[in-house]
Parts: C-alpha cells; structure tokens; sequence
C-alpha cells in the first residue's frame, strides 16, 4: 500500500486536474459583469479569472502543507521521533513549491487586474514573508549541522502561526476577500465545480508530492545509517 | 356680354402692365448686369430681425404647419431615432472591441501563469526524482558492499 500511495495519489491527480482543466476553459463562463447603466464594466476579470481556480487551489495547499508541517514540528519537538521531523521537513519542501506558484501566478494575475506586477499591500507582504521563512528553514535544514532539526522545526512552528494572519488579512488591502463574503462564495454556476475539483486535484497532487520527499528523506537517513556501518566495516574510508 | 368682356380686357391688360412695370424694374437691373463686363453683385435684401411677438407668431405659424403633416413629425422622430441607434451601435462596437482586447491580453497573462505553474512543478518533481535515483543506487553499491563484506569476512572467519 506504502509502495501504492504515489502513483495512486498521483494518478487521481492527473485525471482531476485533466477534468478540472476541462471544466475551467469549456464549462465555467468568463467573469464579467454590467455596470448600473447596463453597459458592460470594463473592469471586469473576463479571462484573467481563469487562473484563480489553481492559484487559490495552490494558496489553500500552501496553508495545508505549513499546517502539516507546524503539526509535526510540534509533534517532534515533543517525542523527539524522527518519522515526525520526516514529514515536516517533505510538508515544508512542498510548500516551497506551493508558495512560488501562489507568488508567480498572483503576480501575473496583478499585472491585468491591477496594472502592476506587484504592491506590498499586507497580504501579499505576509505571504512573501512566510514563503521566506520556509526558504529559511530549507537552509537551515542544509547548512545549519547538528541542531538543524530543532531550529528548523521551531521555525515551521513559527511559519505556521502566521497562516491564519495572512488568510484574514482583509480590509484596506486590494485582494480579493476570502472567508464567507469572498470570492470562493461568490462563485456562479460552472464556476464552483471547475474551482473545488481543482482543489482536491491538488490536494492529491500535494499528498503524491509529500509522500515522495518523505520516502526520499528517510532514503537519505538509510543512506547516512549504511554509510556509518560501511565505515565501521571498513568498506568506506 | 360684351361689356363683360371689355370689362376682362381691361382687367387683364391692367395686369399685364402692372406686371410689365415691375419687371422692367428688375430687368433693368439684370439688363444693365449682363450687358456691362463686370458683374455687380446684388445685395440681398436685409432679413427683418422678428421682434419676440413676431417670433412666437412665426413659431405658431411653423408648429401649426409641422403638426398639419403628419408625414413631417414622423419623419422628424425617425431621422433621431437612427441617429440615436448608429451611435448606440457604435458605442457597442467600441465596447466589445475593448473587451475584446482586454480578454486577448489577458489570454497571454492566463497562459504564462499556466506555464508557470506547470514548469515551476516539473522542477521540483524531477529534481526530486533524480536525488531519489541517486540516492536508491548508492544505497543499493552500499548494501552489495556490506554484504561481501560480511561475506568474505565471514568466510575468514570459518577458514581461521
């Protein structure tokens, strides 16, 4: 089943996405909408709105995996269990990715919707700093030797802390609102099953990805073990 | 009988004259223009500014003349009615033709964030990929290693 988990998780991601691809560019209308007028409000998204089905799908992922990886810092720095550092360290890698995509394409999506690639506004700065403090803690799992495990789960704690900061960060800000009176909610018909596939599309796509730097992470640990035994075998110098 | 029609005669070149004299004042005038090299332009009459009663009766005059046709209203209301629909149309035109624009630009904004993402992904999966091929082959030289290690020291061991 362990053996299983990638490929199948995998898979039900690709088909997803493939379908969710389907929905979002034949089934889901453009976004547009009429001013008091009836004449047609010209800042309207139109087909800008097609990247918010996977640029959101990305931003909730992203807060999974920081969540995934706060939890099991917690859980380490508690049992002191390895298995647990394992799945933070895969959690936060993945988030690294995550983060970029949200960063990239919110980026792309501001040039049309905005006019500007990129205004510190407070989510947006929130969100560049906590995908910095998991660029942190990648390093910090590279270069910083011994205690690398520790700091960098104290920093995954850190980083998880500030999700819910970035996720209410609503109000003077230009992003579009989350939560109950946002943009999710406010999805018309055609809109909100094209959003939600994408959604779980990437959620298995994220499990596929954590599950392959988990068993890749505990390859590395295999190795550092065998090489320690090689070397006290006298088969390494 | 015949009174009657000298009467008519006389009526009838009464008016021939009459009409005679005041086109002698005016052919004399063309006469004297087309005879002579130059032409002398004629003023025109200066048009009697109306007084306001004198416009408010002509305006009477001209409405009371506009609604006795009613070909005329009709046609007044649709010559605006088409105006009004041309520029409407245009307004339309010009409108579609923005959006037209904006959803082609925002046509190359969806396909690089799409790109984006995808290449962004593939990065990271192969990158993982081949640091986990590299590391399940050096696992597996190190195992093969250990065991004929083991092996042979084994093998020593039985001999000694």
């Amino acid at each position: 089943m362990k053996r299983l988990a990638v490929p199948l998780t995998a898979a039900l991601a690709a088909i997803g996405m493939t379908v969710s691809l389907w929905l979002i560019f034949v089934n889901a209308p453009l976004q547009w909408g009429k001013n008091s007028n009836d004449t047609l409000n010209m800042s309207s998204l139109f087909f800008n709105q097609k990247i918010f089905y996977f640029h959101v799908a990305h931003a909730f992922m992203l807060f999974a995996s920081v969540f995934v990886a706060g939890t099991c810092s917690i859980a380490f720095l508690k049992t002191r269990n390895a298995r647990w550092d394992d799945i933070a360290c895969a959690a936060v890698n993945v988030a690294v990715l995550f983060g970029a995509v949200v960063l990239v394409t919110g980026s792309i999506w501001a040039k049309p919707a905005w006019g500007t690639w990129w205004n510190w506004e407070p989510r947006l700065t929130m969100s560049l700093l906590l995908w910095l403090i998991l660029v942190g803690y990648t390093l910090v799992r590279q270069f910083a030797g011994a205690s690398a495990d520790r700091v960098a789960a104290g920093m995954a704690i850190f980083g998880m802390v500030g999700v819910p900061f970035i996720y209410k960060m609503v109000g003077s800000d230009s992003h579009p609102a989350s939560g109950a009176n946002g943009v999710v909610a406010t999805l018309g018909p055609g809109m909100k099953g094209a959003f939600w596939l994408s959604v779980v599309s990437f959620m298995c796509w994220f499990i596929a990805l954590v599950v392959f730097r988990v068993q890749s992470i505990r390859a590395a640990r295999e190795l550092r073990e065998l090489r320690e035994a090689a070397l006290d075998a006298g088969v390494l110098e | 009988m015949k009174k009657s029609l000298v009467t008519l005669l006389v009526v009838l070149s009464g008016s021939i004259v009459l009409a005679d004299g005041s086109g002698s004042g005016s052919g004399s005038a063309a006469g004297s223009g087309s005879g002579s090299a130059t032409v002398t332009p004629v003023a025109e009459p200066a048009v009697p500014t109306p007084t306001p009663a004198a416009a408010k009766d002509l305006r009477k005059t001209c409405t009371a003349a506009m609604n006795a046709d009613p070909t005329f209203a009709a046609a007044i209301v649709k010559t605006a009615d088409e105006t009004s629909a041309i520029k409407r149309d245009q307004d339309i035109i010009d409108a579609h033709q923005r959006a037209a624009a904006k959803v082609a630009e925002n046509e190359r904004h969806v396909i690089l964030a799409y790109a984006a993402m995808w290449i962004l992904s593939i990065i990271f999966v192969i990158v993982l990929w081949r640091k986990q091929g590299g590391l399940n082959a050096e696992i597996a030289t190190l195992r093969r290693d250990l065991e004929a290690a083991l092996a042979t020291e084994k093998s020593e061991k039985a001999k000694s």
